[in-house]
């Protein structure tokens, strides 16, 4: 286990508006970790603080042991790829050119895409299986072939790290299933992982570990099975006791075990 | 077995129309861009006929000498120019659809161009023997005032990151509209004179008027450098695309991107405008029609567009100056009448960002 990313006593703001303050974390190779925590509380903040696009008001994130503000961007995008949760591309581009865009960080300025770099995307696509996709337009894909697409493009980068904004969001549950089968046999891959998730039900099996983050409190890590108690849950998503059957449900797979 | 065989060919010859479409394009617009300029040269108060030019490139049949002064005075300078303005002018407005992420965007349209046409007037009324390192001074302040009004409408027209179309056609609207019209301040200023009052109302209508050979030189300078600032650009459009914010993770570095565009395509509405003034939707129309056919891959466009930029504005001043002969149309009204409607044809495809 070598580390990826650290996160050393990390604070950032959006203005007077703290999100994350005395984040200390470290994401290891071959780490699966879903992000889990209710709305606004900084898991995208947290993920682009990863890749170097947010700069933490005070602490520092390092690269495999090196800070990230002494890395130029394109140095970061070879080992760390976000996906993000909505990309507007105003043009019809097709499939096969968006996923190019994967290639950016290794290009020259006046080079154009090599042996290495088709042979990357090609990979990359059939991984997602969107090789079959290739020439149609993006803007036109339904959005489980969008978010497919845009996973495509993170691997096209060979990442050793991909970070995933909310990966099921708008899936229908049959592409839930697909997406969670490919970040399994991502991991199998050696990528490490970390996705902000929302559906709890999908983490136990998948996942190594879940980060909790809750408004005011400090990041709680663990295995899944520890970290989505109810009680942490309860605390942590600020939900009432009351709801607490309905949690369970949500949490089905401990529930099915304890059974 | 079989089927698998036939599928990889279908595949590959798939990819390969895809892939020299491209090619086909720019020979196709080459042979007719060659034509374009044998017929332009012909056609007029004297006629030129097609092989007694071809005899003269081939240096067989020679030209009579007033057959001589007319094609290298009056009708050779024109088309030159013609072709210079309409390149420039097309893939100015590749780049800029490019940078506000937006095929609205025209150097008319968003005020690049009124902005050179008041600079180049302050050049012409105001300043007009200083020259600077063999630039005139109208091309030096209409490029200044292109850099000033792009970076002002970018500056007003930008909400997060994005640019809406409503704000954006808003700022280019006023931006343009202030700048083209104190252009006649600088006029009245210059009352003394008198004599460049025709100037600037062609400038103001888009007229491809008689340049001479310097005049054109300097032009053809500007292009170049456009050109050629350019190329480096298009992939780099590509990627912004995806968002300024996507970009920058992929290791865009966007402000530079941003400055160079802003940069490169006000040097080319600057070369454009020098010769031909407000010449409206040209760099709308050409980009738009180009990506119906090849697609959005602005490495693919930037030639095509140059070309295709061109020969349209070449076509459109050659029936401009003999459609209704002996009187000419200015080629802006021209642009204007067929530009306008598509204009609003592609503010109408995209009106569901505009009402939001």
């Amino acid at each position: 286990m070598r580390p990826l990313i650290e996160f050393m006593q990390v604070n950032f703001a959006y203005g007077e508006n703290s999100v994350i303050s005395e984040l200390d974390a470290t994401i290891f190779d071959n780490e699966c970790i879903a992000l889990v925590g209710p709305n606004g509380v900084g898991k995208t903040t947290l993920l682009r603080l990863a890749t170097g696009t947010l700069t933490p008001a005070r602490g520092s994130v390092a690269l495999k042991s090196r800070p990230l503000d002494s890395l130029r961007q394109r140095e970061i995008a070879r080992s760390v790829a976000f996906v993000p949760q909505n990309v507007e591309v105003p043009f019809s581009f097709t499939v096969r050119q968006f996923v190019e865009q994967g290639r950016t960080p290794f290009l020259k300025m006046f080079g154009g895409l090599g042996a290495a770099d088709y042979e990357a995307i090609r990979r990359a696509m059939e991984w997602t299986d969107t090789w079959r996709l290739r020439s149609r337009i993006f803007n036109q894909l339904s959005g489980g072939e969008r978010q497919r697409v845009k996973m495509a493009l993170g691997l096209a980068q060979q990442p050793q790290l991909l970070l995933l904004d909310e990966p099921m969001q708008h899936l229908d549950i049959g592409r839930q299933f697909e997406m969670i089968d490919l970040i399994g046999s991502l991991r199998r891959e050696g990528i490490a992982i970390v996705a902000s998730m929302h559906d709890l039900a999908l983490i136990e099996g998948t996942f190594s570990s879940v980060w909790l983050m809750s408004l005011n409190e400090p990041m709680q890590q663990g295995f899944p099975e520890d970290m989505l108690r109810p009680e942490a849950l309860e605390n942590a998503f600020r939900c009432s006791p009351r709801h607490r059957l309905r949690l369970l449900e949500r949490t089905r797979n401990r529930l099915e075990r304890a059974l | 077995m079989v089927w698998k065989v036939t599928e990889a060919c279908m595949e590959s010859s798939h990819g390969w129309v895809q892939e020299y479409r491209h090619r086909w394009l720019l020979a196709i617009l080459a042979v007719l861009l060659v034509l374009a300029v044998l017929v332009a040269a012909g056609v007029g108060a004297v006629r030129v006929p097609v092989w007694h030019l071809m005899g003269s490139v081939l240096g067989g049949e020679s030209l009579s000498a007033d057959q001589r002064v007319i094609l290298f005075a009056i009708r050779l300078p024109r088309i030159v120019a013609a072709l210079l303005v309409g390149s420039a002018l097309s893939v100015s407005g590749l780049l800029f659809q490019g940078l506000f992420r937006n095929p609205l965007a025209d150097p008319y349209v968003i005020g690049s161009s009124g902005g050179a046409v008041c600079g180049a007037s302050i050049g012409v009324f105001l300043l007009p023997l200083v020259s600077v390192a063999g630039f005139s001074t109208t091309a030096i302040l209409a490029f200044a005032g292109a850099l000033g009004s792009i970076t002002l409408v970018y500056w007003l027209a930008r909400v997060d990151g994005r640019t809406p179309v409503v704000a954006l056609l808003l700022a280019g609207f006023a931006v343009s509209t202030m700048l083209s019209y104190s252009s006649y301040f600088v006029e009245v200023l210059d009352r003394g004179f008198g004599i460049d009052m025709r100037v600037l109302a062609s400038w103001l209508h888009g007229t491809i008027a008689q340049p001479t050979w310097p005049q054109l030189a300097i032009v053809a300078a500007m292009l170049v450098i456009g050109l050629a600032g350019s190329v480096p650009l298009a992939r780099n459009l590509n990627t912004l695309a995806l968002g300024e914010e996507y970009a920058a993770h992929l290791g865009l570095s966007v402000q530079q991107i941003r400055i160079a565009v802003i940069v490169i395509g006000s040097i080319l509405t600057a070369a454009a405008v020098a010769l031909g003034g407000l010449i409206s939707f040209v760099g709308l129309i050409i980009p738009h029609m180009l990506r119906m056919v090849l697609g959005p891959d602005h490495v693919r466009l930037l030639p095509a567009t140059a070309l295709a930029g061109a020969l349209f504005l070449l076509v459109a001043d050659t029936v401009a100056r003999t459609a209704i002969a002996p009187a000419e149309l200015p080629v802006g009204v021209l642009t204007a009448l067929i530009g306008g409607p598509f204009f609003l044809y592609l503010l109408r495809k995209t009106k569901q960002e505009v009402m939001s």
